[in-house]
């Protein structure tokens, strides 16, 4: 970023939030609630490099991780975006496979 | 004349009569709590998908009341009023707040956060005051421009908790950002649970540390800035407030895993007092969601998640650990010391306290998530 310069308005508030003051606000677990990006690994592994320490069944953590926005990427968030993707399946342990996926709608 | 008195008189007192025998009821405690239990009886309170509350009777181990909360689900975070009666619930999207009496499930209190182009998100922060006059939320403003959002100033909002169903902020100050579990205390102060804890003055907004933990003291060539999960608010039932942190103790260089030990910590509150307890707890061997206080010994900590496990933390050492159906979240206890392990998925777990072992099971008809598990005392 050194060797660029922000020249607009929306530009320089871009670099604005990438200051190290802001980078520093960014802390690990601590409340990551809220659609904050975060390099927390997921689904994939747990803090000792291993499975054992993920939520299981994943089913069990589904809409702990949907409505809280806990990983944006993985799966959609009913805080703000899709609020109504899960209304009609009460349990995700029993009735995930009535869940659908969600795709980015086509640009008109 | 005097016999038309005497007459009316005699009506009167008939009628006086007529109407203490109709609303005799209304004298018997258990028929003017519709047939729950007064007497600081404990309920279980927690929310589930599609949007319902659920009072639970720890005794019967019973759903005996299931009241729809109005929007999308929205986090299920559960806060009792010191009398047991109402039951406030943030609703619809992290964004509104509902009070119901948990003896009927009327709606008593409605709080819509977003206006307009500003949305208010309120990150389980949600709190009552020790008198049950005024209701606390930390409010999230964002603000949608046309090209962008703008991010606001995070605030205290204060309610008069008899505001009714169209409630507005009577109070309002700004607080740090980040601040998610919050509880009142005796001092009058609200805790605010966030990349520290600190107390907020509800009058005057005036802020004071209580416990450091993003911004701690100690030298960062010999610990890692802690790490706490502030997700649920719990402790009523011994009157605290807990938030657990991880830590990293470096005995070599920093960095160094070999000679590095790993701990679990809290910060933990007296609500009556403000007296604040900082301390490492036992090792770090496996993930702990929440940890909760045996009301018979403050020494003594049980933590769930995969497993439900017991800790003694003037000892250092995790005392049983048992391994659990599925994930849960959270867990809450009531005074006989029965744990009730919940979160996620539709069913709390039941366990005893000494050996860990399931004793029982609560279905229920919809999905936690990440809703609170608390415990309302019904006078």
């Amino acid at each position: 970023m050194k060797h660029l310069k922000s020249f607009n308005k929306k530009a320089k508030m871009l670099d604005q939030t990438t200051s190290p003051d802001q980078v520093e606000e960014v802390v690990a677990m601590q409340t990551i609630v809220g659609c904050t990006s975060t390099n927390d690994p997921g689904w994939e592994v747990d803090p000792f490099g291993g499975l054992g320490s993920l939520c299981q069944p994943m089913e069990s953590d589904l809409y702990g991780c949907a409505d809280a926005c806990w990983w944006p990427a993985q799966v959609p968030d009913t805080m703000s975006n899709y609020p109504d993707w899960s209304q009609d399946v009460s349990k995700a342990n029993e009735d995930w496979r009535k869940l659908d996926g969600i795709f980015p709608e086509e640009q008109k | 004349m005097k016999l038309t008195l005497k007459i009316k008189a005699a009506a009167l007192i008939g009628a006086v009569s007529t109407v203490a025998l109709m609303s005799g009821c209304s004298m018997n405690p258990s028929a003017s709590l519709n047939g729950m239990k007064g007497d600081g009886h404990e309920y279980l309170l927690t929310v589930t998908r599609p949007n319902q509350l659920h009072v639970i009777d720890t005794e019967t181990k019973q759903v005996i009341r299931s009241c729809d909360v109005p929007g999308v689900f929205g986090q299920g975070t559960v806060e009792p009023s010191p009398d047991g009666r109402i039951a406030y619930v943030g609703t619809n999207k992290w964004e509104d707040v509902a009070g119901f009496d948990i003896t009927n499930c009327e709606m008593v209190f409605f709080a819509k956060q977003s206006d307009n182009n500003v949305t208010v998100k309120s990150f389980v922060s949600l709190a009552v005051s020790r008198d049950g006059k005024e209701l606390y939320t930390i409010q999230n403003p964002t603000r949608k421009l046309t090209d962008r959002y703008e991010v606001m100033q995070p605030q205290l909002a204060v309610y008069d908790t008899s505001a009714g169903l169209d409630a507005k902020p009577i109070r309002t100050f700004p607080v740090d950002r980040q601040i998610t579990k919050i509880m009142a205390m005796d001092t009058g102060e609200v805790i605010l649970g966030g990349n520290d804890l600190q107390a907020i003055n509800p009058q005057n907004g005036e802020i004071r540390m209580l416990s450091k933990l993003q911004h701690w003291d100690r030298p960062g060539d010999k610990w890692v800035q802690p790490d706490a999960f502030a997700m649920h608010s719990l402790g009523e039932h011994v009157d605290e407030f807990i938030m657990p942190y991880f830590t990293i103790k470096w005995n070599g260089d920093p960095g160094d895993m070999e000679k590095a030990e790993f701990w679990w910590g809290m910060s933990r509150v007296d609500l009556k007092t403000g007296e604040v307890e900082q301390t490492e707890t036992v090792p770090f061997e496996f993930i702990v969601f929440n940890f909760i206080t045996d009301p018979a010994d403050s020494n003594i900590l049980y933590g769930a998640f995969n497993t439900l496990s017991k800790h003694d933390i003037r000892e250092q050492k995790t005392l049983a650990v048992h391994n659990m159906d599925h994930t849960y979240y959270n867990l809450n206890m009531t005074q006989d010391r029965t744990i009730y392990v919940g979160g996620t998925s539709s069913d709390i777990s039941i366990h005893d306290p000494e050996t860990l072992e399931k004793i029982g099971s609560i279905q229920l008809p919809g999905d936690m998530s990440t809703s609170a598990m608390r415990i309302a005392y019904l006078k």
